[in-house]
């Protein structure tokens, strides 16, 4: 670098500075009202350069470079000028329907794959219970209970690590819940792999493996990731994974078609999760609102709706009961219909305070995960760590579940034998309840799952009910077996549903603590696997628990139903860890199917994310953060005010000719430290004014040497290159590296005109940091130029210049830039 | 039932046709009325009878109302310990039967047709339909379908195997107690646990393939529950075995199963502290920004600095 020397003259005069940065920390910029505003430039951190390389253990505050934009603003290049004038008013109804129908598609198979998901999982889940059922059932009588445990703890270890293998060593981005990296995607980040056909298919099986092996994980949270995932491959009309091109759907092959899509995915996989079709338009709408219109909107619907119906329709045929359609999500919450499930003024207030339980206890759950995993990048970043860690986790469940339905004496007699037949379940006359009751007739535990498994043709919702006798009497079930040894989905299900006393305040306490620790430590190991579950069932617990004192409280007042309680405890407790408002108090709502429940599952809701906001940000934010991802929130942060567009912008800028020599352009791709492939094409005129344009991305692609228009003087074009040579190679654009170009050609000149978006957006350099946000954000920009008052090129603002401000606890702070 | 409908449709043409039950007014007028009526018709010449049944609706109407007089009875007094299905499944039937006749038109003639219509669709209460539903109801919750011979008198094989058995434990527990002395403490019952471990653990096994069996053969569905009877012949000794004799399995192997979770929740301590000593902490590279001193603006700002 040839301003190096400049560099060290200026901050030389600064040597406060110097001191500050050698601790390799950000400090907190000073505030608008600080005294630095005079001050100018004094206000800018600068980085030093360092005879050494400067290392820092992984922190918060860094920005990865990893990260790229998309480039969600069309390059209104020549070569796109032209195709867009060649298609005329009939080919763009063409491209309308087209989008109908790529939503349509969207719909099915994101519905279709949560059905696979859906029926491995309960298949291989119950073949798993049923082996250590028996299991435990033979060594009750016979005595040797600690090999069912070892049983059990092996069996859940080795389906996890095969889930953990998978996902370490062959994608790693799909591991988690995906919401975090949707939400990059949406928010405008690229996210290498993240759309892949390959961490679709290592997604499905992660999350079904890590189902299936006993983790304190849900299925939820990672239909979203494979809605977009089906969307994103879809909407191209092939997959480079398979190296399938079937030439359909070319006109989608870009950034701008490919988030609308990715966004309906996310929107069907919401609404197959949960059967909530309008909670996935609101999520969607939520996480990717600032790139919106209302024809979108319209699309998106559809493609949610398509999505819960096929998911509906196929599980009916598959429980036998073919277009009944009564089970629209993965998860099903139950009917809340019953009389006894009603509200009155007076429980608000109530609410309310559950509200604040659960931003308290989301808050706990975050700070805790947030330790975790800071410790994970920094310790255990190796796979075969990492699967090892995956393998004990499930180790680690199994234990713990075991300890507690050994040490437990809560008996319950099973529903439905005659002399124990409780009669508030009469009472409540909740259709659920009945089949529920139904179905747990008095009998030995194995026969019980024989029907489970036996018979297709009861409702989902009935296979809830795994009796679990040990060492209760014959005739009885142990009721911390059917919390723990039971599917996430299941146990919630039971916690809304069963009837009042159904499970005793100490077993639901124990549960609580124990589970908020596991869902704690298993959320961020290298699986795929959701949080929404396992923070649903832990606010379910204590939900319940709560609602069980108030009635003892009370003296057994009829309004107080435990079910009721469990709901708003899970709404508050998944609220208080994710912190998401409209959507989730709409899936909810839709998941119980009752709009009544709406208003105080809002209150709820909004409590907790007030309260918890207090503490720690949420759970995806914190992951989002973790990750060095350079997003870019609604707004900029409240005091960057004083801040300028020349303050903020990287400078200087390389930056390209009209007219370019090859080697220059080879060059300038090649070297590393200009990863952000967007650079000015500048032009002297007479008056000395430059005209700028940007070249973006696709520059990459460019330099084959077909594209040299002035070849060895001969001026020869050889083939005029279309957007389409584009589009085939979108969205993996030949590194410059795989490029060989010869001396003699380095020598050519290439002609940037075509490829170079003539209208670029800039910015005076005396703009401020909050108008700059605004501009990138809504537009979606990936460079923006800052130019001065002679439009001369003065910077370059990218993502990662304005993400790396941000409001932290002593104001603002400024993020570093690292290479993870 | 079928007529629940029609029914509807036919109550005011029946309260016109002056019948003595139309029951669209108050019980007290209606009855008023009715008199009134009757007096009316008999003052005008009309055959006096008329609002009366058909002696042969009657005689329909008096066996019904001892069939279902008897069902009820037996019913209550099989309801502990509960025998329904054995005891009462022939006069459920007959109730049927008699039912049936009402129903059905059993004369030929377009009188006993009348007989369904006055008896079972005339008025709003419908008492006859009413108690029929309550026995239909009551015996299809108590699923005796499931443990009688179809069609016929009599518990089928598997339901009378169960009850042998069933009876033989029961013995079997008599036998056992009353070989010990009656002043021993109520929890000492390990003779009855040691002796009858056989046929009750037999009785359990038969159950449970009953139910299997029941679950399997029983595709439609609508029932996965055995009959009363089996049920709670097999709760009545669950209880008696697991409570009151105290011969469930106990706690047995405490020690092992703590040792095995012990040692498997101090792998992942093991793994961490191992893994925080000897792992290398992954470092990550500062980049340094490119910013605007170190450009030509800065002469800018150097003008603007000084």
């Amino acid at each position: 670098m040839a301003n190096v020397a400049k560099k060290v003259s200026w901050s030389g005069r600064d040597p406060r500075d110097d001191e500050d940065e050698r601790a390799g920390e950000t400090t907190p910029l000073l505030n608008g009202t600080g005294p630095g505003a005079a001050g100018g430039a004094r206000q800018v951190r600068r980085e030093l350069p360092r005879p050494y390389p400067n290392e820092i253990p992984h922190n918060e505050k860094l920005l990865s470079l990893k990260y790229e934009s998309l480039d969600y603003d069309n390059s209104e290049n020549q070569l796109f000028l032209e195709e867009e004038r060649r298609i005329n008013h009939a080919a763009f109804r063409t491209v309308e329907i087209k989008r109908w129908v790529i939503c349509a598609m969207i719909g099915i198979l994101t519905g279709l794959v949560a059905c696979f998901i859906d029926i491995v999982v309960e298949n291989l889940a119950g073949l798993k219970y049923r082996v250590v059922k028996d299991n435990i059932d033979k060594f009750t009588e016979k005595g040797g209970l600690s090999f069912s445990l070892l049983l059990w703890a092996t069996l859940n270890a080795s389906v996890v690590m095969v889930g953990s293998v998978i996902v370490a060593f062959i994608e790693p981005v799909a591991a988690g819940s995906g919401i975090p990296q949707i939400k990059c995607y949406l928010n405008g980040v690229k996210i290498p792999h993240v759309v892949r056909l390959k961490t679709l298919v290592i997604k499905v099986c992660g999350v079904i493996l890590s189902v299936v092996g006993g983790l304190a994980v849900g299925k939820e949270g990672p239909m979203i990731h494979s809605g977009a995932v089906i969307a994103a491959g879809i909407s191209q009309g092939r997959s480079t994974s398979l190296k399938r091109d079937f030439k359909i759907f070319e006109y989608f092959r870009r950034d701008t078609e490919k988030r609308d899509f990715v966004s309906a995915g996310a929107a069907a996989g919401v609404s197959a999760a949960f059967g909530a079709p309008v909670g996935g338009v609101l999520f969607s709408l939520e996480e990717g609102a600032s790139f919106w219109n209302q024809f979108l909107t319209w699309r998106i619907f559809f493609a949610s709706m398509i999505s819960t119906f096929t998911l509906n329709s196929v599980l009916s045929v598959y429980h036998g009961n073919a277009w009944d359609l009564s089970s629209p999500g993965l998860i099903n919450f139950g009917r809340f219909d019953s009389e006894k499930m009603g509200y009155t003024i007076q429980e608000i207030p109530i609410f309310i305070f559950m509200g604040v339980v659960g931003g308290i206890l989301g808050a706990l759950f975050n700070a805790l995960n947030y330790w975790l995993t800071m410790f994970r990048i920094r310790y255990i970043h190796r796979p075969c760590l990492q699967v090892i860690e995956a393998m004990l986790v499930a180790a680690v469940t199994a234990a713990v579940g075991f300890v507690m339905i050994y040490c437990s004496r809560d008996c319950q007699p099973i529903q439905g034998s005659s002399v124990a037949y409780p009669l508030q379940v009469g009472d409540q006359g909740s259709e659920t309840l009945l089949e529920f009751v139904a179905l747990g007739l008095a009998g030995s535990p194995a026969a019980t799952l024989a029907l489970l498994w036996g018979s297709p043709q009861l409702p989902l919702l009935t296979l809830s009910f795994l009796p679990f006798q040990l060492f209760c009497a014959d005739g009885e079930y142990n009721s911390m077996a059917t919390a723990f040894f039971n599917t996430p989905e299941k146990s919630v299900v039971n916690l809304f549903h069963d009837p009042p006393g159904s499970y005793n305040p100490m077993t639901l306490g124990m549960f609580t603590l124990m589970y908020f620790f596991l869902a704690c430590w298993t959320y961020g190991l290298t699986v795929s696997a959701g949080v929404f579950i396992p923070s649903l069932l832990i606010g379910a617990a204590w939900g319940r628990l709560f609602g069980i004192s108030l009635s003892y409280l009370t003296k057994g007042s009829i309004w107080a139903d435990p079910g009721k309680y469990a709901l708003m405890g899970a709404a508050a407790q998944l609220g208080g860890i994710v912190r998401m408002t409209l959507s989730l108090t709409v899936i909810m709502m839709e998941a119980t199917g009752n709009v009544t429940y709406g208003f105080p599952i809002m209150l709820v809701l909004m409590t907790a994310k007030i309260v918890g906001d207090y503490f720690v940000e949420g759970l995806y934010d914190m992951h989002i953060q973790l990750q060095s991802v350079p997003f870019l929130h609604w707004e900029a942060p409240v005091t960057s005010h004083s801040l300028t567009a020349r303050e903020v912008m990287s400078t200087p800028v390389t930056c390209l000719r009209r007219i370019e020599r090859v080697g220059t352009v080879v060059d300038i791709l090649s070297d590393t430290s200009s990863n952000h492939n967007g650079f000015p094409v500048v032009e002297s005129n007479p008056n000395t004014t430059q005209v700028v344009s940007v070249v973006g991305r696709s520059l990459r692609g460019l330099v084959p040497p077909q594209v040299f228009v002035e070849r060895a003087n001969l001026s020869l074009v050889q083939r005029r290159l279309k957007l389409k040579d584009f589009r085939d190679a979108y969205p993996r654009f030949p590194p410059i590296q795989s490029i060989h170009v010869s001396q003699d050609e380095r020598e050519c000149m290439i002609d940037l005109s075509e490829f170079m978006n003539p209208s670029p957006y800039t910015v005076p350099q005396e703009a401020s940091l909050p108008r700059v946000f605004k501009l990138f954000r809504a537009l979606g920009l990936r460079h923006l130029v800052v130019v001065n008052n002679h439009n001369e090129v003065v910077g370059m603002v990218t993502r990662k210049d304005l993400a790396r401000y941000r409001l932290g606890k002593e104001g603002l702070e400024e993020l570093s830039l690292a290479q993870t | 039932m079928a007529p629940l409908c029609s029914q509807l449709l036919l109550l005011p043409a029946l309260a016109l046709a002056f019948s003595p039950a139309a029951g669209l007014e108050a019980p007290g007028e209606a009855e008023e009325l009715a008199a009134e009526m009757v007096a009316e018709l008999r003052a005008a010449g009309l055959p006096g009878d008329l609002p009366e049944l058909e002696p042969e609706c009657r005689r329909l109407l008096t066996a019904f109302a001892e069939g279902s007089a008897t069902l009820s009875g037996c019913l209550a007094r099989r309801a502990r310990p509960v025998r329904l299905c054995q005891a009462c499944g022939g006069l459920y039937r007959s109730l049927l039967t008699q039912y049936g006749d009402i129903a059905r038109a059993v004369g030929n003639s377009s009188e006993s047709h009348n007989c369904a219509k006055s008896i079972l669709t005339s008025d709003r209460l419908q008492v006859v339909v009413t108690l029929s539903a309550f026995f239909n109801d009551t015996w299809e919750a108590a699923n005796c379908a499931n443990c009688i011979k179809n069609n016929s008198e009599g518990l089928s094989n598997s339901t009378q195997e169960f009850m042998d058995l069933f009876n033989k434990s029961l013995t079997c527990f008599e036998h056992n107690l009353q070989g010990q002395a009656t002043d021993l403490s109520p929890n000492n019952y390990t003779e009855v646990c040691k002796n009858c471990n056989g046929t009750y653990k037999n009785l359990n096994d038969l159950y449970n393939k009953l139910q299997r069996l029941n679950r399997h053969g029983d595709e439609s569905g609508h029932s996965a529950h055995l009959c009363i009877d089996v049920e709670d012949a097999m709760n009545i000794t669950r209880k008696l075995w697991s409570r009151t004799f105290n011969c469930s399995v106990p706690c047995s192997d405490t020690v092992p199963v703590i040792a095995v979770s012990s040692f498997i929740l101090f792998l992942p301590i093991v793994f961490y502290l191992s893994s925080f000593l000897h792992s290398k902490q992954k470092k990550r590279i500062l980049i340094l920004p490119k910013r605007i001193q170190s450009n030509a603006s800065l002469v800018n700002i150097q003008e603007k600095y000084s």
